[in-house]
């Protein structure tokens, strides 16, 4: 392997010139001749018929293009594709309502004009009637089926499993203690990126071509359900993104209004369409982050505190549609016995629609609550066994000489060492004089606590896993593309089919190629942003599920190693040597290749003039070279057992782990965090700022999860926090000092030893519930839920209304 | 979103204003600073036909002492009040004008249009009815100065006329031995509080003479703790009294509960808040130098 001249760098990112001038060029600053606006008509109601929808007075609104709804496109276009068996199968997701309303914010109608202002006043035109149903807002109330949303699934169940391994009778029989937990839920949050959704369609009748430009952040998935609804053939769809302004898996799931707009371009006579969502409409009706509830829980664990067994049931609530879902039914075993060593664990599975906002795969997808749950389990335990709780963690965290530590469920974790970013962690906080303090305060009756969190960010999945929610899915494995070449005048460039969102892929695609190559990055120039005509990428391309260090990289790293390849045999051709003979490096003239022996060299510019102007040079049998190389990286990775639900199902565990101190104030019940650590293992660092800067975003994003941001809906299915000011989204002056560490266990899977990371967010989530049991232990308290601001705190303090743990959670002693 | 076409116009004079608005009846909003007009128009709640531009008529934006009075021009910008030497001899004007949302808003947002929208969770019209606050408006007939108190009359509801301007905002200066300090709790900045609390007392010795005392979005408009002032007036300030007092206060709000907070809640903080603003009143009285801030979650 080449020598890491650039890889691990703190390199600048080469977009921030861009990107911090304002340069950047984002899907709204495209604007296409004969430009047209969409604007979409939505319902007020949560549940309710769809009686009459009258367009005509918006018709008739001069500049109105035309309009469409769900009546008008359902002979046109299928459903879109249910990625579960029935009953999921059944249902019928379009993306206009035709005879019902599922939530608040579902598109009802669209409406076409020569400008956004006038396709707004048309929009006050239309006429509905609606008849209100009963909203179904809680997921378990759902799965009693008294008020059914998709009535051809005839259930409001999504979809249920049991994933069962070990023994559960035995450890629950040899346990020295049961603890068992009555209920806890996790709360639906969201990611609110910068940019909402944007999309430019035009349909060209000529031949019956789409083509998009927008910011979809896994195009590839969204072509595939494109395609089959719109019953075009797939290739017959372009998809281009430019620079994204953030996505967080949030804008996957934006291909119903992609659907729409192409609709309406094939209405217009093929005008272009573009479709800017609002900040209201991203907050009501684009994705939420699933929330879950955690139901019957029975821990099992021996006379050191040592966990034997969990079992549970969960139940999964994914809003009125499906969409990308049911795949978080399985996401989540991807941790399933999280950093723990426990082996015998049974989670009954369960997934439900309700009158609420469908939900998207948001930062952390699927994992962040299963990892939440695991981590209140053993935190709780801790407590309820008067063991602290980071002894409890060590005496339960898998041991390092463990890895590749393979989990009940056949998951293969690369690496991590869990001890000792704890160690790190707590020397960071100085936790020892925390817990001084921690005491002086309580003495004071000041309510301090101190809380770890330890989190997996899984990363480049198996879509293998598809087939254990539905055995008839036609994923598995994962891929990633990527080209490499030496242009016609000789300049690097490289092309990935990822859409990054401020990841810094342009900077670090040009570090991997600089070692390959011998050169500075500077020299490389990165295509960024998707696009199917480029030919870089698979199936599985876009920016999602902490992979592209890995896959994306592994990508580029394999097509510059062939790139490579051809300009040694090239060169040792033209300097007539032997290709040993030839090293990469730069002269006077810039880059070069050498040959040892005479000191003779060619620069870039020269072999790819050989190639592709002076080609009468080139010997038959060097024909082959076009110094154009394609790469595709596959993931080793097999089916898994779909009936065991068994096989390896990610290949790298990025982990991080952060320790708080939170005070609560006594007066107004608002938890205050004093110090805050967050420790990070994403393996070999590829670009240290690139890195920190995520971990840095990535907790923000979980410490306004776990404090501020809540999706509120009232009674009757009303979202409360359809603005920034309702739904207060974290800001910098929210935010406490971050002290960051970390540490770096290499991956054995990515040739960089680099392991994907991003979605750590849910460290925050954890570590601040954890903080806040500590703190109110003393109370009766169990944090039983994953949002904890003072109004919560309050009601379970003062209030006894909630969190009781004399209602929640039981000891049983076994001696 | 954008908001349905309108009419603009923009008046050169106060008279002007009042019969442009005359002219275009009840379809027709003045615009001051905007911070609540256009984001209601934005979002299709307001659709005014016409907009009457305040913010071209000269000497309309001033901050003045004449005898012992305040003067505010209606469109005196928050940020303006915020950064006033003249204002700072009421600490409790700093109060509330620097803890109004963020930079952006209270440099556009007006004290005659905060006063004229009555929200409810508006911070002024707290503030301000614990002071002798009185509005002068123009309207075609001619002007008339209205007290605040009888200035709004419910949630968005005030008694201006159709065809009536805010031209100017007075305050009577606390009297010596007299302090006030503002206290909100607010989620975030860019927010309106889920409570607040107005406390202004006059002191003589450690007796309270007068109080004053006005609670924040916990009713359609401020309340008056007529309760709490009961226990404070004549009492002298300790400990004991300020918490009954709290007490008081708590059972005099009628909070709804919302996204911002469950009603008992905003109940519970309205003490904290009281009992806070109190304290810091209290000293200010005896003319200690406090600075307060609100209580952010
Ligand atoms: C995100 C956000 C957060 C905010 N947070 C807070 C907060 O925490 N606390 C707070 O108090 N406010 C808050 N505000 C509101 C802000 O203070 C506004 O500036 C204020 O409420 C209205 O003043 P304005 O000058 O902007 O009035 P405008 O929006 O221009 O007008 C409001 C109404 O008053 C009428 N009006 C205006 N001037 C006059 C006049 N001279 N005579 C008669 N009628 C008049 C208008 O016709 C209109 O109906 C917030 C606003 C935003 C956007």
């Amino acid at each position: 392997m080449e020598p890491k001249n650039w890889v691990g760098k703190p390199l600048p990112r080469k977009e921030e010139n861009r990107l911090l001038r304002g340069r950047g060029k984002f899907a709204d600053d495209i604007k296409m001749r004969e430009m047209l606006y969409l604007r979409f008509v939505r319902s007020p109601y949560a549940h309710a018929r769809l009686l009459h929808l009258k367009l005509s007075s918006a018709e008739a609104l001069s500049g109105v293009i035309c309009t469409l709804s769900g009546r008008e496109i359902e002979p046109l276009t299928q459903p879109f594709i249910e990625i579960g068996p029935e009953p999921c199968a059944k249902i019928r997701d379009y993306p206009l309502a035709i005879d019902k309303v599922r939530y608040q914010g579902e598109p009802v109608a669209a409406i076409v004009a020569e400008s956004p202002q006038i396709a707004d006043d048309a929009a006050e035109l239309v006429e509905v009637e609606y008849d209100p149903l009963e909203p179904v807002l809680d997921a378990e109330q759902a799965l009693s089926d008294g008020s059914i949303l998709h009535e051809s699934a005839g259930t409001n169940r999504v979809w249920n499993g049991i994933f069962e391994y070990g023994d559960l009778e035995s450890a629950f029989r040899d346990a020295a203690y049961v603890v068992t937990i009555d209920r806890m839920h996790f709360h639906r949050f969201s990611s609110t990126p910068l940019e909402n959704n944007v999309v430019i369609a035009q349909w060209d009748s000529k031949d019956d071509h789409l083509y998009y430009s927008c910011n979809n952040s896994f195009p590839s998935f969204a072509i595939q359900f494109l395609a089959a609804h719109l019953q075009l053939h797939i290739d017959k769809i372009r998809v281009q993104t430019a620079d994204i302004g953030g996505s967080f898996g949030i804008k996957i799931t934006n291909y119903p209004q992609m659907a729409v707009c192409a609709l309406a371009s094939k209405k217009a006579g093929g005008r272009p369409i573009k479709w800017v969502e609002t900040r209201s409409e991203h907050m009501t009706s684009s994705a939420h982050g699933n929330e879950r509830t955690f139901r019957d829980t029975r821990v099992a664990l021996d006379k050191d505190g040592v966990i034997t067994a969990i079992s549970s049931r969960h139940i999964d609530d994914c809003g009125a549609y499906p969409r990308y879902e049911p795949l978080g039914c399985v996401i989540w075993s991807q941790v399933l016995p999280g950093v723990y060593r426990v082996k015998n664990l049974r989670i009954d599975f369960t997934q439900a629609v309700t009158n609420k906002c469908p939900v998207g795969p948001n930062r952390g997808y699927s994992r962040m609550q299963h990892l939440w749950f695991l981590e209140r389990v053993t935190d709780i335990c801790a407590h309820q066994l008067g063991i602290a709780p980071d002894q409890m963690r060590l005496r339960n965290y898998i041991r390092p000489e463990e890895f590749p530590y393979t989990t009940p469920n056949g998951c293969v974790y690369d690496s991590g060492n869990y001890p000792r970013m704890l160690a790190l962690a707590k020397d960071l906080l100085d936790w020892d004089s925390w817990t001084k303090k921690r005491h002086e305060a309580r003495s004071q009756g000041r309510w301090v606590g101190m809380g770890v969190g330890t989190t997996l960010d899984s990363g480049t999945n198996n879509f293998g896993q598809s087939q254990i929610v539905n055995p008839d899915a036609p994923f598995s494995g994962n891929s990633q593309g990527a080209n490499c070449k030496l242009d016609i005048y000789g300049e690097v460039v490289v092309a990935v089919g990822s859409c990054p969102q401020g990841q810094g892929h342009e900077t670090t695609a040009a570090q991997v190629v600089a070692d390959v190559l011998n050169i500075s990055p500077e020299l490389v120039s990165v295509r960024t942003g998707f696009d199917t005509e480029r030919n870089v990428h698979t199936g599985f391309s876009g920016t999602y599920a902490s992979q592209f260090a890995v896959s994306g990289l592994s990508a580029v790293h394999g097509a510059a190693q062939k790139l490579r390849a051809e300009m040694r045999r090239l060169a040792a051709f033209v300097l007539k040597t032997n290709e040993d003979d030839v090293e990469f490096g730069a002269g006077p003239q810039g880059p070069e290749l050498r040959a040892k022996s005479t000191g003779q060299a060619i620069s870039y510019w020269g072999l790819a003039n050989i190639v592709n102007v002076n080609s009468a040079l080139l010997p038959p049998e060097l024909h082959d070279i076009t110094l154009n190389c394609r790469f595709v990286w596959r993931a080793p990775f097999k089916v898994p057992d779909k009936q065991k639900k068994f096989g390896n199902l990610t290949l790298t565990y990025a982990a991080q782990l952060h320790a708080a101190v939170v005070e609560i104030e006594r007066d107004t019940f608002v938890p205050r965090i004093l110090a805050y650590v967050a420790v990070d293992d994403c393996g070999m660092v590829i670009n240290p700022p690139i890195v920190e800067g995520q971990v840095y975003g990535a907790t923000a994003h979980g410490i306004g999860a776990a404090l501020m941001e809540n999706c509120v809906y009232d009674a009757a299915g009303n979202m409360l926090t359809s603005t920034f000011s309702d739904y207060t989204p974290i800001t910098a002056l929210n935010m406490p000092r971050i002290q960051y560490g970390h540490i770096e266990t290499p991956s054995p899977h990515s040739y960089s030893g680099a392991k994907g990371m991003g979605e750590g967010g849910a460290a925050p989530l954890h570590t601040i519930s954890a903080a806040l049991q500590d703190a109110l232990s003393g109370e009766g308290i169990v944090i039983a839920d994953s949002f904890n601001n003072g109004d919560t705190l309050f009601r379970a303090i003062v209030g006894k209304q909630i969190y009781q743990a004399a209602h929640i959670v039981s000891l049983e002693r076994r001696s | 979103m954008f908001p349905p076409a309108f009419n603009y116009h923009r008046a050169k004079s106060l008279k002007e204003a009042a019969s442009m608005l005359a002219q275009a009846g009840q379809e027709a909003k003045l615009l001051a600073g905007g911070q609540s007009l256009i984001p209601l128009m934005k979002l299709r709640f307001a659709s005014p036909k016409h907009l009457v531009d305040l913010n071209f008529i000269p000497r309309l934006s001033y901050i003045k002492k004449y005898k012992d009075e305040l003067h505010f021009g209606a469109l005196t910008r928050h940020s303006e009040i915020e950064n006033s030497a003249t204002a700072a001899a009421v600490p409790i004007l700093h109060d509330c004008a620097a803890g109004i949302a963020d930079v952006q808003i209270r440099n556009r947002g007006t004290l005659g249009g905060s006063l004229a929208e009555a929200d409810p969770s508006g911070d002024w019209a707290v503030v301000l009815s614990t002071l002798e606050t009185s509005l002068s408006c123009v309207g075609q007939k001619g002007e008339r100065r209205i007290p605040l108190h009888d200035f709004i009359t419910d949630a968005y509801t005030t008694v201006l006329a159709p065809d009536e301007v805010v031209r100017e905002i007075s305050v009577k200066i606390p009297p010596q031995g007299s302090g006030g300090a503002y206290l909100a709790f607010k989620r975030a900045a860019p927010v309106y509080p889920t409570a607040s609390v107005a406390v202004q007392v006059t002191l003589e010795g450690d007796v309270c003479q007068e109080v004053a005392i006005r609670m924040g979005c916990v009713g359609l408009t401020p309340i008056r703790a007529s309760q709490a002032e009961g226990v404070l007036r004549g009492a002298s300030l300790g400990e004991k009294a300020i918490e009954i007092a709290a007490e008081a206060a708590r059972s005099e709000a009628d909070p709804q509960p919302d996204m911002r907070g469950s009603a008992e809640y905003k109940r519970m903080l309205v003490g904290v808040l009281m009992k806070r603003a109190t304290y810091a009143a209290v000293r200010r009285a005896r003319g200690e130098r406090v600075d307060v801030s609100h209580l952010y979650a």
